[in-house]
């Protein structure tokens, strides 16, 4: 298996669409995730908060032939048993779940981990063992994830982003309209969810979305 | 591996995680072979601490089962997992866990059970057979459906739901190879004594 932890990572993590069941209206994730892979989604997420996980098996292996295809970074939420049982590239973790160190010792060293600090010292804290990238937020206030608690804003991110060595996301509330801020704050991209799976024109919204985040990283290294 | 009889299947709700570590060790001497962490509410972080702990109280012959995820019960060095009906299916379970540790199956049909057999489960968890408050609402299965299900697969069947230790004869007349409990211990005004209830059942007609 080729991995995608090191200098390949970055640029994976321009545009980051997280899959949902309830944004997506009805449509079958599969189509969303061709739909924004088309739009230039560089990373797509599996996320199952509910229902029976013979069905995620189902979605992630149609998910898992697609991102390969299509090269893109495909990862699994939470699940780390789900993320190996679908050879996914990556694992996705936050504050509660499995600790970073635990979910290394079952990936082993190809897969890559990201995980969701809420502190900066829980970023450093990850850092130091063995996340490869952190996904910082809520950036902006967002009515996906009740659970996300207030949005820590820019300043937050850019914290975190100055402080670690790893490459950063952020995640909340983004959209092609607030999106360059987040790159100018140090992300090497962003997360979303409702921005392209709530979408009617799925593809035009990565589009967009993509568009203005390879502006922003352009004229920040420039 | 040999297929535990007494199976004490944990239920936060029923018995939060710290009373019930504190009553692991007695459990487990009383005749409780098998304990399933269950908790399909709790992050994954909370039920590995759980997981770690019950771990150094569950000591052989009794073993220690993780409820649907593979990942806790791998890095707890679990003894096996309990899969749901809709959960990972057996193959994939047991290419992730290696050989050597148990997979078990809840099932709620004869149809689920056949396929979760042919799929490898060393053995099927299946109810619930009769009306319990830890599935309200739903009917019971019944000591038929129970018979229809031991008949159809060759691995041992466990029976759940509504079991007393004076059911305990009927549910093995139908075929099962033992009983899987939550309240009929864990809500138990005496755990140990119930335990003992159990187990004096199963050893009963064991030795009938």
């Amino acid at each position: 298996m080729t991995t995608w932890r090191g200098a390949r990572l970055r640029e994976a993590l321009r545009l980051y669409v997280i899959t949902d069941r309830a944004l997506a209206r009805g449509r079958p994730d599969i189509e969303i995730a061709r739909a924004a892979i088309a739009g230039g989604a560089t990373a797509l997420q599996l996320r199952w908060k509910s229902g029976p996980l013979s069905e995620a098996l189902q979605i992630g292996r149609a998910l898992r032939a697609l991102c390969r295809e299509a090269g893109v970074l495909f990862v699994v939420n939470d699940r780390v048993d789900l993320a190996l049982a679908l050879e996914a590239d990556g694992v996705h973790v936050g504050v509660s779940d499995l600790p970073v160190p635990e979910v290394r010792k079952l990936v082993g060293e190809a897969m890559v981990v990201g995980f969701s600090p809420e502190t900066l010292e829980q970023a450093l804290q990850a850092e130091a063992v063995g996340a490869d990238y952190l996904g910082v937020g809520p950036v902006y206030p967002t009515t996906t994830k009740p659970d996300a608690g207030p949005a820590v804003g820019l300043d937050h991110l850019a914290q975190i982003a100055g402080a670690v060595g790893i490459p950063v996301v952020g995640i909340g509330g983004i959209t092609a309209a607030n999106a360059a801020a987040v790159i100018r704050a140090g992300a090497v991209g962003v997360a979303v969810i409702s921005a392209v799976v709530g979408a009617e024109n799925v593809r035009e919204a990565a589009r967009q979305l993509r568009a203005v985040v390879d502006r922003a990283l352009a004229a920040r290294s420039a | 591996m040999r297929v535990p009889q007494l199976h004490l299947v944990t239920d936060p709700e029923v018995c939060p995680f710290d009373r019930l570590l504190d009553l692991l060790p007695v459990l487990v001497a009383a005749g409780v072979d098998a304990v399933h962490l269950r908790a399909p509410d709790r992050a994954a972080g909370d039920l590995l601490a759980v997981a770690l702990a019950a771990r150094r109280l569950v000591m052989p012959p009794a073993v220690l089962l993780v409820n649907d995820r593979i990942d806790v019960a791998l890095l707890s060095e679990a003894d096996g997992v309990q899969l749901p009906e809709r959960g990972l299916p057996p193959e994939g379970a047991r290419r992730l866990l290696g050989h050597g540790r148990l997979v078990g199956c809840s099932v709620h049909s004869v149809t689920a059970a056949e396929r979760a057999a042919q799929a490898g489960a060393d053995f099927l968890l299946f109810g619930n057979v009769f009306e319990t408050a830890s599935k309200p609402g739903r009917g019971a299965a019944g000591l038929q459906a129970l018979q229809a299900v031991t008949r159809a697969v060759p691995c041992p069947v466990i029976a759940i739901g509504g079991i007393t230790p004076e059911r305990v004869p009927a549910v093995l007349a139908a075929g099962a190879h033992g009983v899987a409990v939550i309240r009929g211990i864990l809500a138990a005004a005496d755990q140990v004594a119930a335990v003992h209830a159990f187990r004096a059942a199963l050893d009963r007609v064991e030795g009938a």
